[in-house]
């Protein structure tokens, strides 16, 4: 066999081994999330690399120490589960740069880390000005990850004291012109709804690029033809929109009205709306 | 427009808000939601119930306006 044909055949080999071994290692193995990972990823790499391009290497050795290299990362990260120290041991722990807005010099010095460095990665966070860090921690992973001081954190509607209604995951009903059945179910919709939703904005689902639907099945379509324009959801706008007119109609007719058991009427129901306007403003906003 | 004719206009509004809240709540698959819907629902329900008596008490204020 001349050797071009052997690395051919080596390498679709080895690629087909290499991306099985990268499934069984799993999601975290891709991100290199620590040492060990980092060195795997490393080794799996090499071993490949060799027995591709160097024909006279035996392709057999190869397969052993990738099936080598495939159970002990799986043995180290089964036995990370099970104890604490054995993780402290292998993952590393993290290194904490600055407390209580002051720079710890010695463990910076302990992680090699320069002022420049530290800046470096403040600045990575938006963060230019050292004296607006609380906290900050370098990972395992070498990722510095801070805490800004109380009054440096983004606004939240908890900060401004703000009721947010709750926001479920939208399901994608239709990709590509077609309707997924799972999501639709997920929703507890069907496909006769999606057909009628579509019918009332006058579109048909071939047309249909992407549809998504928010958890109180408000359905919003974006089509291939760009040039159409699809109706917006309204139905909560025009909700909000007609409560409030109520609203404001019951206090005329109560400025209005000079009997005074009718003026009352038209007043308490006029308080009674607005505070219903007040309890469901942030579930149609 | 007469008053009577008004508040008829602001009753059938009450009445098509309170539909439109039953239909949200029906479709909205978060309970907090519905929660809000329900409880809007009920409110709005008393406001028609009273508007309700006032439209007919008008009714009778102004028999020649009758529709």
């Amino acid at each position: 066999m001349p050797g071009w044909v052997e690395i051919m055949i080596r390498s679709v080999v080895f690629l087909i081994v290499l991306f099985l071994i990268t499934k069984a290692l799993g999601k975290k193995q891709m991100s290199q999330l620590d040492i060990f990972q980092y060195i795997t990823g490393i080794v799996i790499g090499s071993i490949v690399a060799i027995h591709v391009t160097d024909v006279t290497t035996n392709a057999m050795y190869g397969f052993i120490a990738l099936a080598v290299w495939l159970v002990i990362p799986i043995a180290v990260e089964f036995a990370q589960l099970k104890s604490k120290r054995f993780r402290n041991i292998v993952q590393g722990k993290t290194t904490v740069l600055i407390q209580n807005g002051k720079i710890m010099e010695d463990n910076l010095k302990k992680e090699r880390y320069s002022t420049d460095d530290l800046l470096k990665e403040l600045r990575n966070n938006h963060i230019f000005n050292a004296r607006e860090v609380e906290f900050a921690v370098l990972e395992p992973t070498g990722k510095v990850n801070i805490l800004p001081k109380k009054e440096n954190q983004p606004i939240t509607p908890k900060v401004l004291g703000a009721t947010v209604a709750p926001e479920k995951e939208p399901q994608t009903v239709v990709m590509d012109g077609k309707a997924l059945l799972e999501p639709l179910a997920n929703a507890s919709l069907n496909t006769n709804w999606l057909e009628t939703e579509l019918a009332k904005m006058n579109v048909s689902i071939e047309n249909v690029f992407l549809a998504q639907v928010d958890s109180d099945g408000q359905l919003t379509v974006d089509l291939y033809d760009d040039k159409l324009t699809v109706p917006e959801p309204t139905e909560k706008p025009l909700l909000l929109a007609s409560m409030k007119k109520c609203q404001a109609d019951l206090e005329l007719f109560a400025l209005a009205t000079e009997n005074q058991a009718s003026k009352q009427l038209y007043q308490r129901n006029s308080e009674r709306l607005q505070k219903a306007i007040d309890k469901i403003t942030p579930y149609l906003e | 427009m007469t008053v009577s004719s008004q508040v008829k206009g602001c009753f059938s509004s009450i009445k098509s808000i309170e539909a439109t809240l039953q239909s949200l709540s029906a479709k909205t698959s978060d309970q907090e939601a519905d929660k809000v819907f329900k409880e809007v629902r009920n409110t709005i329900r008393t406001v028609q119930n009273d508007l309700e008596s006032q439209v007919l008490h008008l009714t009778k204020e102004e028999p020649q306006y009758k529709s």
